[in-house]
């Protein structure tokens, strides 16, 4: 499907608001009002924004640790002001300050998320039944890292999703780590995307910072789910710009991430990427490009002062929490 | 009344709530065909898109029943040996039990994982376990161990009907032995103990198998040495009807708490505590314990001497009574 103006300026626009969140985030945590810890994913906005865009709040995602799926939720419909005050614990946080950095809003076919790597694809699978067996079209996105290639739930998800054609999109974003670990000692080949070999779907590799080839190629795979047709891996090439954990130095290994490795894919930022491009095809204008940038500025703060004045959880809660009546 | 078998019992109930509620689907390794026979008709009645035929992946089977509830349908598993379990730790330990209250109570998880226990078959210590103590100790999971037909068809349509994850636990060696079920149409509710036998001298209170062992006992021990013994049944283990326990133990003042699995860190142990929480100035005598070995569940000759047998029952009566 051929995008469309419209289409690629909401993919510009949201990815300037992810990144606005993701910087408030950070800024929330050095000011000690994020109760817990932060991911950062800048860097890797293209791959959420250009999913989400083909997702309706009937189909279900699955995010990760990485940005804690701020590059997914929000492109997804989560309001900003739920995300933050749940990352400060508060009551009107996504999950009532529960999780402190989870996002649960089924409505928008945001089941929430666990606490292992790779925890999740089972369960993007069992909602593959149900969307098959509703019979109504709808898709599983599960978004994962290189890292979690590791766990033997990729294998038995996939394999069951191949088996019975269920309509989940694998999206992998290789950004060349997991947590602390290269891929080169993780994973015995390149490319993660010719996994799905094994398992008769297809394995696509597009680069991960170009947010319209995403969205084309994340196009494909909704389509062939949508169709009945099954499951696809899709790996988008990417980078993580800051560490794998806020606060902490850039560790790898035993040492430090090579600065001159991380300045050369600054150089590939996808917004600023896009930006150009918008600019040179005379789709957007300077003025729009500021005002986009001013608007998400505003978005974000309005969302961190709500935030900053909910009130924390009445432990009440804690007694209806745990089962439903 | 009609008397069907245990296995049957399961049968109808799964048959009345898949026919009752379209949401509701059976998937495992093989189920379409169960090795105890729980799945007659099953296939033909519900075809393949309700009655799933797994590989061999139970952490894509548990896992999945954990999406597929979170997505509006209501996923019946069967694990085939609850020693299976542990290969799908993560996904009912962290996923199923924990992921409602992880996420701010939003959600619910309406799922069942039936998992066949029980030893006396020799058939080795990955094939014989019962694996109560293991999901008892993670909160957020509902546990159902029925140890008759009445209560096996009672339970599972209870559990299928919960908006929470529950293990309904069904004992091999109970499969095949009968009991009165009523025709018409009934659940029995969660946390609701049966008293199977009234007495006055000891309460034994023990689960699935154990129970049919114990009033075997009792039976025995009433004809030879006038003993009355009264056997109370949980029949769920979360929630936990400790008030009809107490009540026992506050007329018998004697206890013993007869359960297959290990005895350390197990049920007994928990049961046992809270009898002492509850009932500690009505006790007469310290409570008695029967329950397997510490040590993994030999196969062949080996296994009598591991999992609890009647003498050991019969001695721990005469213990608490002495």
């Amino acid at each position: 499907m051929k995008i469309t103006k419209e289409q690629m300026i909401k993919l510009y626009t949201d990815m300037v608001r992810v990144r606005k969140l993701d910087e408030t985030l950070i800024n929330g945590l050095f000011a000690g009002k994020v109760q817990g810890f932060y991911h950062s994913q800048q860097g890797q906005e293209a791959p959420g924004v250009a999913a989400c865009a083909l997702l309706s709040k009937d189909d279900y995602l699955f995010y990760t640790h990485r940005g804690h799926g701020v590059g997914k939720t929000l492109p997804k419909g989560v309001p900003a002001r739920a995300i933050i005050a749940e990352h400060y614990g508060k009551a009107t946080g996504s999950c009532g300050g529960m999780a402190g950095f989870h996002t649960c809003e089924i409505e928008l076919g945001i089941p929430g998320l666990g606490g292992t790597v790779g925890g999740e694809f089972t369960l993007a699978s069992g909602m593959g039944i149900a969307a098959k067996m509703r019979g109504k079209g709808q898709v599983v996105a599960s978004f994962l890292g290189d890292g979690a290639t590791g766990r033997g739930t990729f294998h038995t998800a996939m394999l069951m999703a191949a088996n019975w054609k269920l309509p989940v999109v694998w999206i992998c974003e290789n950004n060349l780590y997991g947590q602390f670990v290269p891929i080169s000692i993780a994973y015995p080949k390149e490319n993660i995307a010719d996994l799905a070999f094994g398992y008769g779907i297809p394995g696509v590799i597009v680069d991960g910072q170009d947010v319209v080839a995403v969205y084309e190629t994340v196009s494909t795979a909704v389509d062939r789910a949508r169709a009945g047709d099954g499951p696809s891996l899709i790996e988008c090439k990417t980078y993580r710009f800051r560490p794998h954990l806020e606060g902490f130095p850039d560790f790898i290994g035993a040492g430090l991430r090579n600065e001159e490795e991380v300045e050369t894919w600054k150089k590939r930022d996808p917004i600023e990427l896009f930006r150009k491009g918008l600019l040179e095809q005379g789709i957007l204008t300077g003025a729009d490009i500021e005002r986009i940038d001013h608007e998400a500025a505003e978005e974000m703060e309005e969302a961190e002062k709500f935030a900053s004045e909910s009130p924390i959880p009445d432990p009440e809660i804690l007694k209806t929490a745990l089962y439903a009546d | 009344m009609r008397e069907i078998m245990f296995k049957d019992a399961i049968n109808e109930a799964m048959t009345e709530e898949m026919t009752r509620d379209e949401t509701v689907y059976l998937i495992g390794e093989g189920v379409s065909r169960d090795p105890w026979g729980t799945s007659e008709g099953f296939f033909e009645k519900f075809g393949e898109e309700r009655i799933r035929d797994s590989a061999i992946s139970e952490t894509a089977i548990v896992g999945s029943c954990v999406g597929a509830a979170l997505a509006g349908y209501r996923p019946v598993a069967n694990i085939m040996f609850s020693d299976f379990l542990a290969i799908a730790a993560d996904e009912t330990l962290n996923k199923a039990a924990k992921w409602r209250f992880a996420n701010g109570g939003k959600v619910t998880i309406p799922m069942v994982i039936r998992a066949p226990i029980g030893g006396y078959s020799k058939t080795g210590p990955e094939h014989s376990q019962c694996t109560e103590a293991f999901v008892w100790h993670a909160p957020g999971l509902k546990i159902a161990i029925p140890s008759t037909p009445y209560d096996a068809k009672g339970l599972l349509k209870t559990a299928i009907r919960d908006n929470n994850p529950v293990i309904y636990f069904e004992h091999k060696a109970l499969m095949g032995t009968t009991g009165e079920v009523p025709e018409e149409e009934y659940t029995i509710p969660f946390g609701v103990a049966d008293i199977k036998r009234e007495g006055k001298d000891v309460t034994i209170v023990a689960t699935a198998f154990m129970v049919q062992m114990s009033l075997g006992v009792a039976d025995r021990l009433q004809k030879e040495k006038g003993i009355s013994v009264e056997v109370i049944d949980p029949r769920t283990l979360e929630p936990l009807d400790i008030d009809t326990i107490v009540a026992s133990v506050k007329k018998t003042k004697r206890v013993v708490i007869v359960d297959e699995d290990v005895l350390r860190c197990g049920v007994t142990g928990e049961i046992a505590a809270q009898i002492m929480e509850n009932a500690f100035d009505f006790l007469d005598a310290s409570i008695q314990r029967v329950a397997a070995a510490n040590m993994p569940i030999a196969g062949g000759f080996l296994e009598q001497y591991i999992l609890p047998q009647p003498k050991d029952i019969a001695a721990a009566i005469e213990r608490v009574l002495s």
